[in-house]
């Protein structure tokens, strides 16, 4: 296991690699000077050139990458050329925002979207299971700008029970709404899948043998069906927690919440590089350890699955 | 009279005079309260020197100071930390006599500051002035006429020769040629003062910490949530009775980034100051706080400009004025702007010292548009391409225009870029019509005239229309060394007439300014020079 853990840490230098390169190239050829925009709507051309040759932006391309890949091996991500703040620190400042809003949105949602799927697969083709199902396409369809308008609108501006939109110094009372919106979404996509699982499961010749057996149905199903159909819903739990962490820019602006996407849009819109490279590299290591982290997980599920 | 009738004459008079004693109290200004401002996103920056954002400006005006102020009326310069101040002259030599007792900050962030609230001289100042060809600020460049500039920015000197201090309370400036709007240039907001010792200890960081002698103090910075604003207790500002200012307990910058939620915010009561206020719900908001909504001309000009350097537009008058002829700006205004900006003759707008309200500008007037267009060789009409910056609002307009000119067959193409790719396309002349605006850095025609029509100025430096006229040239360079202040003010309204004539943008709108607070805020006027500028140290809160 410690070997394929360390195997699959080390495939993830390489990625890493390729997403660095994609994205300085990409910053390269994208149009728009980051040190015009500092300067704003005027400016004289040898203060620009100044500020330019500060930010290094005046050395040949081949230059700025080697530059920028010897600093991000030794962990640096640069410093923004918006606000002048480590990008490290302003991902790590922002990080803790983002990790308690993905984290209990995941919560939410898995709890809600395995509990409707069990239900609605057990109890197939009944009013619950019409229901659920009903609720889950709306889930996936619906946008979340507009969940989080009509949740706000009603309970914060309306009913007056949520006290409306912020941080509020990490109050669990400002946490409830934009976890619900942010988690609508993959409970949804939870409920279909685990429902869809749950239904293959069920028809198998072993849960019929329990059945026989004289087990409960209580005991049939969550031991011997769930277990068993987790698998593919452990990897959307996996990938979509993954997304989440990388930040939910929407959610975000609406509830004004300080996490990483709202940081990865401003850089972009200032063309803010440092800050753009740091977000996305930030991503992409997230979604890297989010799938090992779901791979090793499904050992523990499945005995079936082998690491060798 | 009897002595009943007397009594309740007198009893009458004495509850008139307690009645209107309390309504006095009630309005008269009270210590205490947290103002909450609405922003729409995080000041990027806290170093004046590098701030070049309007909400990196709000924060900046409420911790730093500037030498003078501009009346917020903008009817002329008002003294600051700066009590008074005397040109010779030619306007070369300026001399600011410094307001005695005025302290840096002596707390921030809840710590002491290294400055330990010392008394601010005049070697502060031009310490803060060297300050900003040190770090590069992209405003250093407003101060170029001071003399021994280009020595200093090249290396060549260790001291800003143009900068002298006479002793601890008088600063001196000597310019190498007279251009009379330098003390207006002194109130924009990049050059305040700044105690080194802070500086140094934070260096790049100071960014994340401004220290400066301002009416609040910096308390907390929650990026993206909010910056926390502590009243200063040693802030100099005294009210007509001589009471210390400010009088809020603090002033908390809310970012909230979408406007809806931000407008449901006030309404619920918890945000207290709503500044530039969006249009989708400008005419509620009008209706619903009346009074409280306050809107006034900001002194800034929207137009589209021509790229006055290639064909179709080079040496083309007439087909210029066939655009300028052929927008109906009011009528633009009211279906997409809710009316809120008013139709630009020229290039000055309202509020600006020199601005001509009789100017001959282009009314609407499609008759006048074709022949115009035929005399410029398109009597079947034209195809150009029109680029506009990523903004909703922008694109609105642009669509509006677009429509009415397809009347008199202009074909306008729109591409809408992102504004860093718009400008750098703009400063290179690689458009044949671009959106613009401009809104005022400081309260002098030069500001507008000679930044954005002058021919040294084309590109980057303000001229994205490359527009050049000899004639207009020798005016503006007259006008800015002119020390008569009605001499000067001729010229500008000839060279702003002669402009318009040759019409090198599509003058199109002014802008408005706004700003919606609540019933309980007392004490607070929207500014000329614009919402951010709104002045917070006199303030109040009454619920």
């Amino acid at each position: 296991m410690l070997s394929y853990i360390i195997r699959r840490l080390l495939y993830t230098i390489p990625v890493i690699w390729g997403v660095v390169t994609v994205v300085f190239l990409l910053m390269a050829v994208v149009p728009g000077d980051p040190a015009r925009i500092m300067m704003g709507q005027r400016g004289d051309p040898e203060t620009l050139a100044r500020i330019r040759s500060d930010l290094g932006l005046d050395l040949p391309i081949h230059q700025q990458y080697f530059r920028f890949l010897k600093e991000v091996a030794k962990g640096d991500l640069g410093t923004s050329y918006r606000t002048n703040q480590k990008v490290s620190h302003a991902i790590v400042e922002r990080f803790p925002a983002t990790f308690r809003l993905a984290f209990w949105a995941m919560i939410f949602a898995s709890a809600i979207g395995v509990t409707a799927g069990i239900l609605s697969a057990v109890k197939q083709y009944s009013f619950f299971d019409y229901s659920a199902m009903f609720f889950a396409i709306a889930g996936v369809s619906a946008p979340v700008f507009w969940v989080g308008l009509i949740l706000l609108f009603i309970f914060a501006y309306n009913l007056n029970v949520i006290p409306g939109v912020g941080y509020g110094e990490g109050s669990v009372l400002y946490l409830i709404l934009p976890v619900i919106t942010l988690g609508v979404r993959p409970a949804a996509l939870i409920a279909r899948l685990t429902r869809s699982c749950m239904l293959e499961v069920l028809n198998q010749d072993y849960i019929r043998t329990a059945r026989a057996k004289g087990l409960g149905e209580k005991t049939v199903i969550l031991k011997h069906a769930l277990k068993n159909a987790m698998i593919p819903v452990i990897t959307i739990i996996g990938t979509q927690l993954s997304a989440l962490l990388s930040g939910a820019v929407l959610t975000e602006t609406i509830f004004a919440w300080p996490g990483i996407g709202r940081l990865a849009v401003e850089a972009l819109v200032a063309r803010d590089f440092p800050m753009i490279r740091g977000t996305v590299i930030f991503m992409a290591l997230i979604f890297l350890v989010a799938n090992i982290v779901v791979d090793i997980s499904y050992g523990f599920i499945d005995p079936r699955v082998r690491y060798s | 009279m009897n002595k009943r009738s007397f009594l309740i004459i007198a009893l009458f008079v004495c509850l008139t005079i307690f009645i209107s004693g309390v309504g006095m109290a009630a309005d008269a200004p009270q210590y205490g309260g947290v103002l909450k401002w609405r922003e729409i996103n995080d000041p990027p920056k806290g170093d004046p020197a590098m701030a070049t954002d309007t909400v990196s400006s709000r924060m900046i005006l409420c911790i730093f100071d500037t030498l003078v102020e501009n009346h917020p009326d903008g009817e002329g310069l008002l003294p600051a930390l700066a009590e008074s101040w005397e040109g010779n002259e030619d306007g070369t030599v300026w001399k600011f006599h410094l307001r005695k007792g005025v302290r840096f900050q002596k707390e921030h962030m809840g710590k002491p500051t290294e400055n330990k609230g010392r008394e601010v001289k005049a070697a502060d100042w031009k310490y803060s002035f060297e300050r900003l060809v040190h770090v590069n600020s992209p405003r250093a460049y407003f101060l170029d006429m001071l003399k021994g500039y280009q020595d200093f920015v090249d290396g060549k000197v260790q001291e800003w020769t143009g900068i002298k201090v006479i002793d601890d309370y008088t600063l001196q400036f000597e310019l190498e040629y007279s251009f009379a709007p330098f003390v207006s240039v002194l109130a924009y907001n990049s050059f305040m003062v700044i105690p080194k010792e802070d500086a140094d200890k934070w260096g790049k960081d100071f960014n994340f910490h401004p220290i400066g002698t301002g009416a609040f103090v910096l308390d907390k910075w929650e990026h993206d949530q909010k910056v926390v604003l502590k009243r200063n207790p040693d802030y100099w500002r005294k009210d007509a009775d001589g009471n210390s200012m400010p009088y809020l307990d603090s002033v908390e910058i809310m970012v909230i980034p979408d406007n809806t939620i931000a407008y449901q915010e006030f309404k619920k009561g918890n945000i207290d100051a709503f500044p530039d206020f969006p249009d989708e719900f400008y005419v509620e908001a009008k209706e619903k706080f009346g009074k409280l909504f306050q809107e006034r001309p900001w002194v800034g000009t929207y137009y589209y400009g021509f790229n006055n350097s290639k064909p179709p537009f080079k040496d083309n008058k007439d087909l210029r004025q066939a655009f300028n002829y052929a927008v109906n700006r009011e009528l633009i205004s009211e279906l997409v702007l809710e009316g809120r900006y008013s139709a630009g003759k020229g290039v000055l707008p309202p509020g600006m010292p020199g601005y001509n309200k009789d100017l001959q500008g282009y009314s609407f007037d499609p008759i006048k548009a074709k022949t115009l267009l035929a005399a410029a060789g398109y009597p079947n009409g034209i195809e150009v391409e029109l680029q506009v910056n990523n903004n909703p609002r922008h694109r609105a307009v642009a669509e509006a225009i677009q429509a009415q000119l397809m009347d008199l067959g202009i074909k306008l193409n729109l591409k809408i870029l992102d504004w860093g790719v718009h400008l750098d396309m703009c400063e290179r002349a690689e458009t044949q019509m671009f959106r613009m605006g401009w809104v005022v850095d400081y309260m002098d025609p030069d500001n507008f005239l000679f930044v954005l029509l002058h021919s040294d100025n084309h590109g980057a430096k303000g001229n994205y229309a490359f527009y050049k006229d000899p004639e207009v040239d020798k005016l503006l360079a007259e006008a800015r060394i002119e020390t008569d202040w009605n001499k000067r003010m001729s010229l500008y309204r000839k060279a702003e007439q002669m402009i318009v004539e040759d019409a090198p943008w599509i003058f199109l709108f002014h802008y408005s300014t706004s700003l919606l607070a609540q019933e309980w805020v007392r004490g607070i006027y929207l500014p000329a020079m614009g919402d951010y500028y709104t002045a917070l140290y006199n303030v109040w809160i009454n619920r």
